[in-house]
């Protein structure tokens, strides 16, 4: 490779410019930070500005649902259409005997809604309680619980959650925050991996808030309706995992409902605070039994 | 819970190589550097105050097209909230540029000096989505040879 002429023999030497070559000491077009703190620092807050926006605009849900009349979501949520997956026909005994005890537990409480029991025919055990007065049961749940005052806890807790009208808050929550989440970072992004467990926190501290006030809520309906609280833990007893050595300390966090053996000993707990009573349980109509 | 642990193992994979990758890059760059640093190269249109005679001319160029690691890329995005140096785009940007005026000098080792020298740089991957962002920096110039 050819020589160029150094500083001393430079072509410029003799005039007004010289030429000078030499490397910077320093290079000053870049920042010489260390990246990983800028990136926690920023995640951080970022996290700690969503939470709090989550929180804020959760207060503006509760503020609107409190003006939603129960007739009101009736009529917004009666034009929906559902999706007939598994849903089993109007006249199905089981349904029937369900809406039946639905209708019963009502006497307790004051309840403006239209409730409807919708009986999905699958091997999940669930209940969920749905805008519109709709209360769907999974069938799977039948062969969980064995006794009538195990079926009516459960039961009773879903028309808490209507008293309460967490099914509003819930999805109210739900909108605001996926409208956050896409304002942000745009619909789909990767990105929105990132703040999910900010999320999901905030959302599962939320929901198992409102779980716990409607098991308490579910307790005392079953406790006028049957004058005690037997087979309450019924369902959660059964949905119990057997190893208890495997308990999730980090997820449990992030769960939407408190775990099976918490709730159990909650319930305990609050039967012996309210002073109610814990007798013999009515055995399961045998409509429900039949497969 | 699977598809944030996929993100970490991106995050940290795009960390380390993109680190270990750009800590090599300058060595390199450097020592190029210190090799051709006597080679003029200015930005002036014409030969000033040189009295050799041209024996001819030539347009020489180098480019290099330089992409961003997940890991810079997120930490870009993050900065998008609140504004600011987008410190992660320095160090890709930087190489690109020295790196492709030394790939220019070095297309022309038997010139004497470089005149006129530009450097142009456009994002090839602009405005699509879910693609990994690139850019090419150009660096062109006109390479003079004086007469023996």
């Amino acid at each position: 490779m050819k020589s160029w002429p150094t500083a001393r023999q430079s072509i410029f030497v003799n005039n007004i410019m010289e030429y000078k070559p030499s490397l910077p000491d320093h290079n000053d077009n870049v920042s010489h930070d260390q990246p990983v703190r800028e990136f926690v620092t920023l995640f951080l807050g970022i996290t700690v500005f969503l939470l709090i926006a989550f929180w804020t605009t959760g207060l503006f849900v509760d503020y609107a649902v409190d003006y939603i009349s129960p007739e009101m979501e009736a009529k917004i949520f009666s034009s929906f259409n559902r999706s007939k997956a598994g849903v089993v026909s109007a006249k199905d005994p089981k349904q029937a005997e369900l809406q039946r005890m639905v209708d019963q537990l009502r006497q307790c409480i004051h309840l403006s809604y239209p409730l409807t029991v919708h009986l999905i025919d699958t091997e999940q055990a669930n209940a969920m309680a749905f805008p519109g007065g709709r209360i769907i049961v999974l069938n799977g749940l039948l062969n969980k619980v064995t006794s009538e005052n195990g079926l009516s806890f459960v039961l009773a807790h879903e028309l808490a959650h209507f008293i309460h009208r967490d099914h509003l808050r819930g999805m109210g929550r739900g909108i605001v925050i996926a409208a956050m989440a896409a304002f942000v970072t745009g619909p789909g992004s990767d990105f929105t991996q990132l703040f999910a467990p900010a999320v999901n926190f905030n959302m599962a501290q939320y929901s198992q808030t409102r779980e716990s006030m409607a098991d308490k809520k579910a307790l005392e309906i079953l406790a006028c309706f049957y004058g005690h609280v037997g087979g309450a833990t019924e369902f959660f007893k059964a949905m119990t995992p057997n190893d208890k050595g495997g308990k999730n300390f980090l997820g449990h966090y992030f769960n939407s409902h408190p775990e099976a053996l918490e709730r159990i000993d909650d319930l305990y707990r609050l039967a012996k605070e309210m002073n109610f009573d814990v007798k013999t349980v009515n055995p399961l109509n045998d409509v429900l039994i039949k497969n | 819970m699977e598809q944030l642990i996929i993100f970490a193992v991106l995050l940290s994979l795009g960390y380390f190589f993109g680190r270990r990758a750009e800590k090599k890059h300058y060595q390199s760059i450097i020592e190029r550097e210190k090799h051709l640093i006597s080679f003029p190269t200015t930005s002036n249109k014409t030969v000033e105050h040189d009295n050799r005679e041209i024996d001819h001319c030539q347009l020489v160029n180098g480019n290099m097209v330089v992409s961003v690691d997940y890991f810079k890329r997120i930490l870009a995005k993050l900065r998008n909230f609140f504004g600011g140096n987008i410190q992660s785009y320095e160090t890709l940007i930087d190489r690109a540029r020295r790196e492709a005026v030394l790939r220019m000098k070095e297309s022309c080792p038997e010139a004497d000096m470089v005149i006129n020298l530009r450097l142009d740089t456009s994002s090839i991957t602009k405005g699509k989505k879910n693609q990994v962002g690139s850019v090419e920096v150009l660096a062109y110039g006109t390479a003079v040879y004086f007469c023996k």
